[in-house]
C-alpha cells in the first residue's frame, strides 16, 4: 500500500453533518440520508408493532379473558402482521440497508435515481401515516381484516366503516413506494457497479438484493390488483368478491398469494444476504460456495412463483393442483438446504469470533432451519389440512419471520452499525439482548407448535378453558413479555451509542468488502475515487492479497492499519452530486392527499391528483441535464446502457403482471357471468376504427422521435402533436364506448362481465391518458426549443410507453373484442 | 453481459442514433400492421374461419405485438439487455394468466355444484 495519508474523514465531513439543518434532511436525495430516515421511521413502528404484541399476548394470556375486546384484538393481530410486514421488515431490509449499502458495496456515489429514492421514502412516510388514519375517527378505526385481508370479509357488507378502507389505499400507496424501490435499486445493481465488478465478484448482499428487487417487480402489481379490485368492491359497490353475484372470494386468495409468496422471499432473501456478509469475516474465511450460492438466490425466486397455491390447500384446489404446488413447494428446500450448508461450510473449521453480530447470524441459522422444517410440514395437502389457521402456522411464520429474518436484520445492525454512524453499540448489551432473545423467542414460540397440533386456531381472541392450552399460553406469554424486555435492551442500545459509542474506525471487523474502505461515517459522496475491482472480496484482495481467499486467514489482525482505497488518491476533481430536491415530499403529499379525497371529499382526490402531477413536472424540469444524452454517463455505466432507458424496460416488464392479472381476472369472470349483458354487447366496428387510431398513433410516435433526433423542430412538433391528436380520438372513442353501454344500461356495478371489462380497459384507458399528458409536455418542451437531438431520450422513453400501452391494447383487442365469443375458463 | 464491466471501454460503445430505422421501414411496419388488423377483423367476421377462429387470432396478436415491440420500441437493434428485461416478466406473466385459467376452470366444474 502506498504510503498513509491523513485519513480522510478529517478534510471531508460526513454525510451525517454535510450540510447540516432539518431543510437539508427533508430535500435531501442522499441514498445514506435516504436510509436514516427509513431506519429512524422503521424502528418506531418496530416499537409500535411490538406493544400491539405485547397487547395480543397479554391477552392470550388466560383463558376467557377480557382485557381486549374481540374487535380491538382483530385490529391488534391485523395491524401487528401488516406493520411489521410492510412498516418494519421490508423497509429495514430495503429502505435503510440495501439503500445504505447497495452504492457503498458496488462502489457507486449513489443509487441510480436518487430523488426517486426520496419519493419512495416520503410516499412510504404516507402510507404509513395512511393506515393509521382510522384512529382519527376512533379508537376502533384500525385495520380489522388480517394482514392477508380475505375477502368476502372485507367486503362493506361485513366490515363496514373506515378501517379496510385504510387499509387498501394505505397498502395502495405503500405498493407504489416498494415497486419505485425495486426499480430504482435494480437499475443501481445492474448498471452502477464499481469498474470490474462483474456478477460473479459482487458481495452476495448484491446478489440477494438484486434477486429481491425482480420478486419486487414482478410480484407486486398483483397485490395492486387484488387491492384495486377491493377498492372498486368497496367504493364503487362492484362485486369481484361476492359469490352472490357469480364471483368468488377465491380470486382475492389467488392474487393475494401470487404476491404473498414471492413477498416472504422479498423479507427472506435479504437477510439471507445480510447473513452471508456477517458470516466471512467473523470466520476468517470467504463464503463458502459463492457460485451456488449466488444460483440458488435465482433458483428459490424462480420457484416461488409456482408454489402461492400452498396457502390455499383449504380451498379445495383439486388434486392435480393440490400435488403440483406441494411439489414445487418441497423442491424450493433443495435450494434453501444449499444455502443453510454452505454457511455452515463457511463457519466450518474457522477462526470464529463471537461478536454479537455473529451470534445473531448464528441464530438465524438455527432458528430459520426450524422455520423451514415446518415449512415442508405444512406443504403436503393432507398434512396442512390438521395444520392451516392453527397456532402451528403462527409458529412456523413467526420462526422464519422473527427467528429468521429479524435476527439477520439484527447482525446487520451490530455489523454494519459502526460504518451508519461512526460508533459501535454495546457489545455487553447486545450479548445480553441476544441470549435473552434466544431464550424468549424460542419459548414464546416453540410451545405454539403444541398447542397449534392440540388444536387452537389462531385469529381467535379468547378460549375456553381445559383446552389443554392453558399452560402453553401463559407461559407463552410470559416469555413474550421478557421478548419484548430483549428488544427493549436494543433500544436502549441504539441510544446509548449515539450518545456515547465507541468511535469505530474505517474497518472495525477487517472486513471484505468495499464498504469498509472508506470512512465511517462516510462522506457525502462516499468514494472519493471510484475503485476498480479485480476480484471477488475486493478490499481483502487490496488489503491482503490472495492470503485468505481460498482458505481460513491468519489470525493477526491489521485491517484497521490498512490504508482505506482511494485515501491516497486525491479527491476526483469534480464529484457531481445530485442537488437537493423538495419535489419527492411534494409529491408524496398529492399521492397522499388522493388517498384521504377518497375516504372523506371526492374533490380532494383531484386536487391531490393535480399537486401530483405538477409535481412529477417539476421534478423532470428541476435539473438542467433532463432527457439529455449524457456519453460519460453511459461510459461509467456496467452495461454501458442509460439507467433511464434500463428503468423503463423494467417498469415495463412490471406492467406486464399488473395487466395480465387484469386480464385473467377478465377471462375467468366472463365465464362466470350470472346473466345480463356479455360480451355480445362489444361493438367491433368502433373498436376496430380506435385499434388503427392507436397503431397510426404508434406510427406517428416513431416519426416523432426520429425527427427529433434529426433536431428537426417542426416536424417533431408535428408528429408529437399527432401523436396526442390520435391518443385523444382513441380516448374519445372509449369515452363514446362506455357512455353508449351505460345508457343502454350496462354499469360498472350490473354483473362479472361489466365490473372486468370495464375496470381491465378502463385501466388500458388510464395508461393512454397518462401517455397523452406525458406527449403533450413533450410537445410543448420540444416547440419551445427546450427538447432537442441531444435530449432525444426524453421522446424516446416517452415513446417507449406509448407503444407499450399500444401492445396491450393489441391484446386486449383480440382477447376481449375478437374473441367475445370464446369460453376461456 | 458482465464482461462489459471488464471492458470499460467497450462498454461506452454508443448504441444509439445510427442503427436506428428510418421512416422508410416505419411505413412498411405500418403497413403490415394496418394488413394484419384489416385480416384480424376479416376472421372475426367470416362464418367459416370460426371453428379456427382462436388460434388465428391470437398468431396474429402475437405477430403484431412482435413487430412493435422489435421495431417502434426497437428491441431488435438496442441491446438485448432491453429484450431480456421485457420478454422474462412477459413470460412470466403468461404463467400466470395460464395458471390462473387452468386453477379457475377447476373451480368452476366444483361451484356449479354449489352456484346454480
Ligand atoms: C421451505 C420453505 C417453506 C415452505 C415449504 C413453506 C410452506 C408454507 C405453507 C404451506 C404455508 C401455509 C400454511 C397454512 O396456512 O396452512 C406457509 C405459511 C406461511 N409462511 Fe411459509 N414456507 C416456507 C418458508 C417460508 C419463509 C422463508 C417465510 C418468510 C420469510 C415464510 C412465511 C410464511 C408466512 C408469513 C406464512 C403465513 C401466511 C398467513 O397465512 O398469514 N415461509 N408456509
Ligand atoms: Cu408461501
Amino acid at each position: 500500500m502506498a504510503a498513509q495519508p491523513k485519513p480522510l474523514a478529517f478534510e471531508h465531513p460526513s454525510y451525517l453533518h454535510d450540510p447540516g439543518g432539518i431543510w437539508s434532511w427533508i430535500t435531501t436525495v442522499d441514498h445514506k440520508r435516504v436510509a436514516v430516515l427509513y431506519g429512524i421511521t422503521a424502528l418506531f413502528m418496530m416499537a409500535v408493532g411490538g406493544m400491539e404484541a405485547m397487547l395480543i399476548r397479554a391477552q392470550l394470556m388466560v383463558p376467557g379473558n377480557h382485557l381486549l375486546s374481540a374487535a380491538a384484538y382483530n385490529e391488534m393481530f391485523t395491524m401487528h402482521g401488516t406493520t411489521m410486514i410492510f412498516l418494519v421488515l421490508m423497509p429495514l431490509e430495503l429502505g435503510f440497508f440495501a439503500n445504505f449499502f447497495i452504492p457503498l458495496q458496488i462502489g457507486a456515489r449513489d443509487v441510480a435515481f436518487p430523488r426517486l429514492n426520496a419519493l419512495s421514502y416520503w410516499v412510504f412516510l404516507g402510507g404509513t401515516i395512511f393506515l393509521h388514519l382510522g384512529l382519527l375517527r376512533s379508537i376502533y378505526g384500525l385495520p380489522d381484516a388480517g394482514w392477508f385481508g380475505y375477502a368476502n370479509l372485507t367486503e362493506r357488507m361485513y366490515t363496514p366503516g373506515i378501517n379496510v378502507d385504510c387499509w387498501d389505499i394505505g397498502l395502495l400507496i405503500l405498493g407504489v413506494s416498494t415497486l419505485l424501490s425495486g426499480l430504482n435499486f435494480f437499475v443501481t445493481i445492474v448498471n452502477l457497479r464499481a469498474p470490474g465488478m462483474t456478477f460473479m465478484r459482487m458481495p452476495m448482499f448484491i446478489w440477494a438484493m438484486l434477486v429481491t428487487t425482480i420478486l419486487i417487480l414482478l410480484a407486486f402489481p398483483a397485490l395492486t390488483v387484488g387491492l384495486i379490485f377491493l377498492f372498486a368492491d368497496r367504493f364503487l359497490d362492484t362485486h369481484f368478491y361476492r359469490v352472490s353475484a357469480g364471483a368468488t372470494p377465491i380470486l382475492w386468495q389467488h392474487l393475494f398469494w401470487i404476491f404473498g409468496h414471492p413477498e416472504v422471499y422479498i423479507m427472506a432473501l435479504p437477510a439471507f444476504g445480510m447473513i452471508s456478509e456477517v458470516i466471512p469475516p467473523f470466520s476468517r474465511k470467504p463464503l463458502f460456495g459463492y457460485p451456488m450460492m449466488a444460483y440458488s438466490l435465482v433458483l428459490i425466486a424462480f420457484l416461488s412463483y409456482g408454489v402461492w397455491g400452498h396457502h390455499m390447500f383449504a380451498t379445495g384446489m383439486g388434486p392435480i393442483a393440490d400435488a403440483t404446488f406441494s411439489i414445487t413447494s418441497m423442491l424450493i428446500a433443495i435450494p434453501t438446504g444449499v444455502k443453510i450448508f454452505s454457511w455452515l461450510a463457511t463457519v466450518w473449521g474457522g477462526r470464529l469470533r463471537f461478536t454479537t453480530s455473529m451470534l445473531f447470524a448464528v441464530g438465524f441459522l438455527v432458528e430459520f432451519t426450524i422455520g423451514g422444517l415446518s415449512g415442508i410440514m405444512h406443504a403436503s395437502p393432507p398434512v396442512d389440512l390438521q395444520q392451516t389457521d392453527s397456532y402451528i402456522i403462527v409458529a412456523h411464520f413467526h420462526y422464519v419471520l422473527f427467528g429468521g429474518v429479524l435476527m439477520g436484520i439484527l447482525a446487520a445492525f451490530y455489523y454494519w452499525w459502526p460504518k451508519i454512524t461512526g460508533r459501535f453499540l454495546s457489545e455487553k448489551l447486545g450479548k445480553a439482548q441476544f441470549w435473552i432473545t434466544a431464550w424468549a423467542f424460542n419459548a414464546t414460540f416453540f410451545p405454539m407448535h403444541f398447542v397449534g397440533v392440540l388444536g387452537m386456531p389462531r385469529r381467535i381472541y379468547t378460549y375456553a378453558p381445559h383446552m389443554g392450552w392453558d399452560f402453553w399460553n401463559y407461559f407463552e406469554s410470559v416469555n413474550a413479555f421478557i421478548l419484548g424486555f430483549a428488544f427493549l435492551l436494543f433500544f436502549i442500545n441504539i441510544i446509548w451509542s449515539a450518545m456515547d459509542g465507541e468511535i469505530a474506525s474505517s474497518d472495525p471487523w477487517d472486513a471484505r468488502t468495499l464498504e469498509w474502505s472508506i470512512p465511517s461515517p462516510p462522506p457525502a459522496f462516499n468514494f472519493a475515487a471510484v475503485p476498480m475491482v479485480t476480484s471477488r472480496d475486493a478490499f481483502w484482495v487490496r488489503k491482503y492479497g490472495t492470503v485468505g481467499t481460498h482458505g481460513v486467514a491468519p489470525a493477526i489482525a491489521g485491517g484497521a492499519a490498512a490504508a482505506p482505497i482511494g485515501a491516497h488518491a486525491e479527491v476526483e476533481e469534480h464529484i457531481h452530486m445530485p442537488a437537493p430536491s423538495l419535489y419527492p415530499l411534494i409529491f408524496a403529499l398529492g399521492v397522499f392527499l388522493m388517498g384521504v379525497g377518497c375516504l372523506v371529499w371526492t374533490r380532494l382526490i383531484i386536487m391531490g391528483g393535480a399537486v401530483t402531477v405538477m409535481s412529477v413536472i417539476g421534478m423532470v424540469f428541476e435539473y438542467p441535464s433532463f432527457g439529455k444524452f449524457d456519453p460519460a454517463m453511459i461510459a461509467e455505466s456496467t452495461l454501458g446502457l442509460d439507467h433511464r432507458k434500463v428503468g423503463m424496460w423494467a417498469f415495463l416488464g412490471s406492467e406486464c403482471v399488473f395487466f395480465a392479472s387484469l386480464i385473467s381476472t377478465y377471462m375467468v369472470y366472463k365465464d362466470r357471468n350470472l346473466g345480463g349483458f356479455d360480451a355480445m354487447i362489444l361493438n367491433i366496428p368502433l373498436t376496430s376504427v380506435s385499434t388503427f387510431v392507436l397503431l397510426t398513433s404508434s406510427l406517428t410516435m416513431v416519426l416523432a422521435l426520429a425527427a427529433v433526433q434529426r433536431d428537426d423542430r417542426k416536424w417533431s412538433v408535428f408528429w408529437l402533436a399527432s401523436t396526442v391528436l390520435f391518443g385523444c380520438i382513441f380516448l374519445g372513442g372509449q369515452a363514446f364506448e362506455f357512455t353508449d353501454f351505460v345508457m343502454q344500461g350496462l354499469k360498472i356495478q350490473t354483473n362479472l362481465f361489466g365490473q372486468t371489462f370495464y375496470t381491465l380497459v378502463g385501466f388500458h384507458g388510464i395508461h393512454v391518458l397518462i401517455g397523452v399528458c406525458w406527449l403533450i409536455v413533450l410537445t410543448i418542451a420540444v416547440a419551445r426549443g427546450k427538447i432537442g437531438k441531444d435530449r432525444s431520450l426524453a421522446v424516446e422513453i416517452g415513446g417507449l410507453y406509448w407503444h407499450f400501452v399500444d401492445i396491450v391494447w393489441v391484446i386486449i383487442f383480440t382477447l376481449i373484442y375478437l374473441m367475445r365469443t370464446v369460453k376461456h375458463a | 453481459m458482465s464482461d462489459h464491466a471488464l471492458n470499460p471501454a467497450h462498454a461506452g460503445h454508443d448504441v444509439s442514433h445510427e442503427d436506428h430505422p428510418g421512416p422508410g421501414l416505419y411505413l412498411l411496419i405500418a403497413a403490415i400492421l394496418t394488413v394484419l388488423t384489416a385480416a384480424e377483423i376479416t376472421v372475426f367476421y367470416v362464418p367459416g374461419l370460426q371453428p379456427v377462429l382462436v388460434p388465428i387470432l391470437l398468431v396474429l396478436a402475437i405477430v403484431k405485438f412482435a413487430f412493435v415491440g422489435m421495431f417502434y420500441m426497437h428491441l431488435y437493434y438496442d441491446s438485448k439487455v432491453f429484450t431480456t428485461l421485457f420478454v422474462f416478466p412477459l413470460l412470466l406473466a403468461l404463467l400466470i394468466v395460464f395458471g390462473l385459467l387452468l386453477l379457475f376452470s377447476h373451480l368452476q366444474g366444483v361451484l356449479s355444484f354449489v352456484v346454480p
